[in-house]
This record gives C-alpha cells, structure tokens and sequence, in this order.
C-alpha cells in the first residue's frame, strides 16, 4: 500500500477517535456509560486491519498525551495516563491490532458474513484484549486484587458487546456501500 | 482544536519542555515506587503546592483536576469498604501527584513544543523504517479532520432530525463512516500528488 494511503487512513481513523470523544457519552439504564472510543479501537482494527489499526489508535492516544482534550468528557494530557483506567488506555492500540488480526483471518466476503467476523474480532480485540490490559491496570494503579479487578471490570461489559453489536452493523452497511473495501487490511498488504 | 496549554503565563512555562518531561517523568515513576503513607503524603502536598504555584494557569484543567480526585476518593472508599483503608490512602495520594505532575506539564508547555521532544526522542526509530518526521503531519492532518467529522456527524444527525423528528443517535453511525472511508482515498490520492509515493 501507497505511504500516503496508509498516512491518510491512520489519520482519519485517529480523527474518527476524536470527533467520538466529542459526542457525549450515553448512559445505560442500569449505570454503565458507552462512551464511543472503544467502538472507534474496534472499527480502527476492522477497516484497517492490524498494523495501521494499531498506528491510528497510538496517534490518538499521542494526540491525548501532548494535552489535546480529547478523550471523552474533555481529557487529556499525561495525568490521564497515571488513572485508575490507564490499563484501558494502553490496551486500546492492542484491541485494535488483535481486532485487526482477526478480521484479516475470519471470512467476509459477503457483507453478513463480514459483519459476522467483524463481530467475533470485535470481542476479541476490542472487548478482551482491552478488557485484559484493564484489569492490569486497576491492579498495578489501583492496588485492587486481580479477583476484584475482574469482577469490577465485568460491570463494563453489557456496554462494551453491544459496541460489538454495532462494530458488525457498521461493518455490514459499509461492505454495502463500499463494496470494494476489504476488511482487515487486506488490500493494504 | 483547543489544548489544555494556558496562555496565562508561570514560572514553570520558563522551564525547556525537555526538562519538564524528563523531571516529572522520573518524579512519577518514583511516586509508584513508594509504599510509605507519609512520604506519600509529603509528596502530594509538595505536588499540590507546585499545582497552586502555577495560579490561574490551572484553570483549563479544573474539570480533569475534580475527577481526579472523584476517582482517588471512589478508590479510597472502596479499600477501607474491604478493610484495607491504609492501601486506600496510599493508592489515592500516589496517582493524585502523578496525575497533578502531567497536568501541570500539560498547562504549561505549548503541543508544539512537546511534539518536538517527542521528535526527537522518537527519532531513532527512522534507524527502522518508521518515519517519525510525518508524526506532525499526521497530527495536523487528524485534528483537521476532527473537526471536519465533527461538522458532518452535526449535518448527519440535523438531516436524520428533520426526516423523523428524532436525534439521529447511534444510527448515523455507518453513513458517517462511509462518508469518512471516502473521503480518506480523496485525502490519499492529493497526498500522493503532493508526496509523490
């Protein structure tokens, strides 16, 4: 793939992260919110695929640290990063590269089946993986045990699989609109 | 797309951004390194004064400041709610400094100023192909486009507001995202004639 292809996808994409930190958070009747950004990590690794899902994600994440306030709610800067949610943060990159991974494995030729692969690589990447560097993170910053830390992460899930839900819904529409977008990076081998 | 950075000028914005990032660096790491509750809270209070120090600076981070401390205090409750009120304590004072030390470095050092120690810092990685000097091109060209997104997501949501009388929501999510792949091959093919690869 063309360098300048590769520098307008990881841009845009890390764009796409910021303008869903700008979009309030929505809040679930039984308290979890569903802030916009992990489905940003899982639609990142979905149409880019691993390595430039990755870089999008890490641009974002440079963007935040260099004191832009951009992650939901309006932070930023390096504080943010010395959080009990520091383990998510640093997981992101990760989820999008796993997610990335395994949309470039799954089948999705047909846009059912692309939906479908989107939504067993979302759960993996953007869901697990992430999921995993959080309860890292709430054990290293927070000093909780890693039975609590788990448990505690748990509550974020309801919210995080109906993200995968619309990471594969997303995914559908666009394999129908762009039919010639191939999912996971795979053009841009 | 504003930043964090305060105009209102302090002490601290005199200090090189290099020296600021590699002191709060080495302070940060070394508050997780302590496991003592009064050193702990020596240093936070030394923090909190450095913090005060900087004045009306700190104003764009009031809001990040507050939940801060919301998150230091939800950790502190539930330590001493599992009979551990003293691990609590120390957790709490621990990323209160730390998370102070990056906002005070965020207030008082312009985004310009940081990418350029980022640059430089990040430059031996060009020793492995990664191409370092595009990271401002790449920051630039991502928070034009934030706000370019941002301004369809708006159109998209008043568009879908009209038709049914309903906030757009969730569902102008995939139009939004092909309007952004396309728009991300028009950004690729001007590039291409710019950068010629």
């Amino acid at each position: 793939m063309k360098s300048s292809r590769s520098l307008a996808l990881v841009s845009l994409f890390a764009a796409l992260m910021a303008v869903f930190g700008l979009i309030p958070k929505i809040d679930l009747p039984l308290g979890v919110p569903i802030t916009l950004q992990t489905l940003g990590v899982m639609l990142a690794g979905c149409m880019l695929g691993p390595k430039r899902g990755f870089q999008a994600i890490l641009l974002f994440l440079g963007a935040v640290a260099l004191g832009l306030p951009l992650l939901s709610g309006g932070r930023g800067g390096l504080g943010v990063f010395m959080a009990p949610s520091t383990g998510y943060l640093i997981g992101w990159p990760f989820g999008a590269f796993v997610t990335g991974w395994m949309m470039n494995l799954l089948p999705g030729a047909s846009p059912r089946g692309a939906a479908i692969s989107a939504f067993i690589a979302s759960a993996l990447g953007g869901l697990l993986t992430v999921h995993a560097f959080g309860v890292v993170g709430l054990v290293k910053m927070a000093n909780l045990t890693w039975a609590q830390a788990f448990f505690g992460t748990l509550v974020f899930v309801p919210g995080d699989l109906i993200k995968c839900v619309l990471c594969a819904m997303v995914v559908h529409t666009v394999a129908r609109g762009v039919p010639d977008w191939h999912f996971g990076g795979r053009v841009l081998k | 797309m504003g930043s964090l950075y305060s105009e209102h000028l302090t002490w601290l914005h005199r200090v090189p951004a290099a020296i600021k990032l590699i002191f709060f660096a080495v302070l940060g790491a070394l508050q997780f390194l302590l496991d003592s509750g009064a050193v702990l809270g020596a240093s936070a209070l030394a923090c909190t004064l450095l913090f005060a120090s900087l004045g009306r600076a700190t104003y764009p981070a009031r809001k990040l400041v507050l939940s801060i401390l919301l998150a230091g205090l939800l950790i502190m409750a539930f330590h001493s709610w599992m009979q551990q009120p003293m691990l609590g304590l120390v957790s709490a004072l621990r990323l209160f400094s730390a998370s102070l030390l990056g906002i005070a470095l965020t207030v008082t050092t312009r985004t310009r100023d940081l990418l350029s120690v980022f640059e430089r810092v990040l430059s031996p990685l060009q020793h492995v192909g990664i191409r370092t000097e595009r990271l401002a091109l790449q920051l630039a060209m991502m928070l034009r486009f934030t706000e370019h997104f941002f301004v369809v997501w708006k159109r998209l949501d008043d568009a879908h507001r009209i038709r049914t009388g309903k906030a757009g929501g969730l569902r102008i999510l995939a139009p939004l995202t092909i309007k952004m792949l396309i728009s991300a091959r028009r950004v690729a093919d001007t590039l291409e004639l710019r950068l010629g690869e």
